[in-house]
């Protein structure tokens, strides 16, 4: 007559207690020469500093991409990736996508129909036949 | 040609390089842009440091490696006074992956980045004790269980001390802390070396087919699935039953003697041992053991665990029989409460288990066995998961200040034994 444990692991709520920001690095590459740079360039020269200081949390890296266009290459802590390419725009528009890598989960976007995510079992419970009574019995 | 993933090359620690062939690293670059407080040279110099790694110019990296870039600065806790052996080529202060790893875990400036870059060297990789994380992931372990145990035992006073061992397991067992370093996204090096950066996991590999016994922590014996199929290669790995009983006494003592895990560890022993040493880290630099618990409510004990799926009764029936004697409750009888086609195949049964009048729990089942068990647990669940509503603190409360208000907890005599 003994009780015996299930092994269990705990599962991550993020955000419930601490919050981890899910991009790592953010990669920027552009070209020294093409003009779809341009913006990208000077976003590097005036905006990046302050961004990364503000986003402590995220690795950033600058490297020459020769004769492309420039992308932004964000990495996830799921493993996953995304890229951006941030040819012809301007430096604000750039900012903007480097804000967008930045927030995102890193997950494939996937349509989302429930208002609620949650691990927690529902509170209202689960209707049951046995226990309604009266007109209820047919009130799911 | 089969390109080579990206993780593949953080993992081997090749750093990205430009056409130059030197790597650029933009934190390294912020560490000095910020640190002073001429602030015009500073931001020039970042533009045209990233501007000026062009292929012609490939001196460019001893102006972003200057010794002005590891002068300490105020805003980030980029100081360090001891270098560490394993990374003769790249201080902690110089690795974008570490400082970014600190800024992610909300760390505070207190919180050096040579700890957090000792916390990630496991003994296997470096045997040095007083640069590998052993010594940090010991205290961290203490720290751990200290908070890990207080809460679960304010939080479920009844809980039988199987489930309480278990829980604490799915808390801060290696497993539990594996996923929690793996959730903060820290990645390990393919093998510990010099040219290592030290913002990633450095430890020392367990060879393939190394049976899990003989690792540190490690339990049971791995089998290696033939081609990803279920089925266990028997004829080239025997069982550790085997292994075990086909070695000679000297082998035995050999084995014995020899200290395990001293070689080699697997991933998730390190990365558990890593998130142990974080903590340590908290506790030594961030203000002692309200910032530890702050730290550990925030990282790991706000991680979701059922604890009443933990339960497995072997004979549940009898033990809440027991229960009721030992409570001085009358004995627990089984109502069948409703029932629905007992002679089809879909019979259901709803059976409650009362003492006196005292409903103390109910079970559903297809046969009236069943749910009579069921009913059973489910009553032995609500007197074992009992849980004071509110108003109860944590031991820990009174650490800082030992004449803060109190409010005890139940302490339960126990689980039922006989």
């Amino acid at each position: 007559m003994v009780v015996r444990g299930l092994q269990a692991v705990s599962k991550a709520q993020n955000g419930v207690g601490a919050f981890i920001l899910q991009c790592k690095r953010l990669e920027f590459n552009y070209c020294e020469m093409s003009g779809s740079s341009r913006g990208m360039k000077a976003f590097l020269k005036t905006r990046l500093a302050t961004f990364a200081k503000e986003n402590p949390g995220v690795e950033i890296v600058v490297s020459p991409r020769p004769k492309k266009h420039p992308i932004i290459r964000g990495s996830y802590i799921n493993k996953r990736e995304k890229v951006v390419c941030v040819r012809n725009l301007e430096v604000l528009q750039v900012l903007q996508k480097a804000e967008l890598l930045r927030d995102a989960s890193g997950d494939k976007i996937k349509k989302i129909n429930k208002p609620v995510q949650s691990l927690n079992d529902s509170v209202r419970g689960i209707w049951s036949p046995y226990h309604a009574k009266g007109e209820d019995v047919y009130k799911v | 040609m089969r390109r080579v993933s990206r993780s593949t090359w953080d993992s081997l620690a090749v750093p990205r390089r430009c056409v130059c062939g030197n790597p650029i690293r933009l934190n390294d670059l912020l560490s000095s842009s910020f640190s002073t407080s001429s602030s015009s040279s500073s931001s020039s110099s970042l533009p045209s440091s990233v501007s000026t790694s062009s292929p012609s110019r490939p001196s460019s990296i001893p102006t972003i490696r200057s010794p002005s870039s590891l002068r300490p600065r105020a805003s980030r806790p980029f100081s360090t006074s001891s270098p560490l052996a394993v990374i003769p080529s790249l201080l902690p202060t110089q690795s974008a992956k570490l400082a970014a790893l600190h800024g992610r875990l909300g760390l505070p400036n207190k919180y050096p980045l040579a700890t957090l870059g000792r916390a990630l060297i496991d003994p296997t990789a470096e045997p040095e004790h007083h640069l590998n994380n052993d010594g940090l992931s010991n205290l961290g372990n203490v720290l751990l269980g200290y908070y890990a145990s207080e809460y679960l035992m304010v939080q479920y006073p009844r809980l039988p001390y199987e489930i309480l061992k278990t829980a604490m397991n799915g808390y801060i067992g290696p497993n539990a802390l594996a996923a929690v370093g793996t959730e903060w996204g820290v990645e390990a090096a393919f093998a510990p070396g010099a040219t290592v950066d030290p913002g990633l996991l450095q430890f020392n590999r367990v060879a393939p087919g190394t049976p899990l016994y003989k690792i540190q922590g490690g339990v049971g014996f791995n089998i290696p699935r033939k081609r990803n199929k279920m089925v266990p290669n028997f004829e080239n790995n025997p069982s550790v039953d085997a292994e075990l009983a086909a070695e000679t006494p000297e082998m035995k003592a050999a084995r014995e003697a020899q200290r395990p895990g001293q070689d080699a560890t697997t991933l998730q022993l390190a990365m558990s041992s890593f998130v142990r040493a974080a903590v340590a880290g908290v506790y030594l630099h961030n203000g002692g053991l309200s910032a530890t618990k702050e730290f550990v409510h925030a990282h790991v004990l706000s991680r979701k665990l059922d604890v009443d799926k933990l339960f497995q009764f072997e004979q549940p029936t009898r033990e809440l029989s027991r229960l009721c004697v030992r409570e001085g409750f009358q004995q627990p009888i089984a109502r069948l409460e409703k029932e629905t086609g007992r002679y089809s195949r879909h019979a259901v049964f709803i059976v409650g288990v009362y003492s006196g009048e005292e409903k103390l729990g109910e079970g559903q089942g297809s046969s009236l066995p069943e749910a009579k068990i069921k009913a059973a647990i489910s009553a032995l669940k609500g007197w074992y998961l009992y849980s004071p509503v509110s108003g109860v603190d944590l031991p820990s409360k009174t650490d800082e200040n030992p004449l803060a208000k109190f409010m005890p907890a139940v302490i339960d005599v126990g689980d039922v034994v006989s």
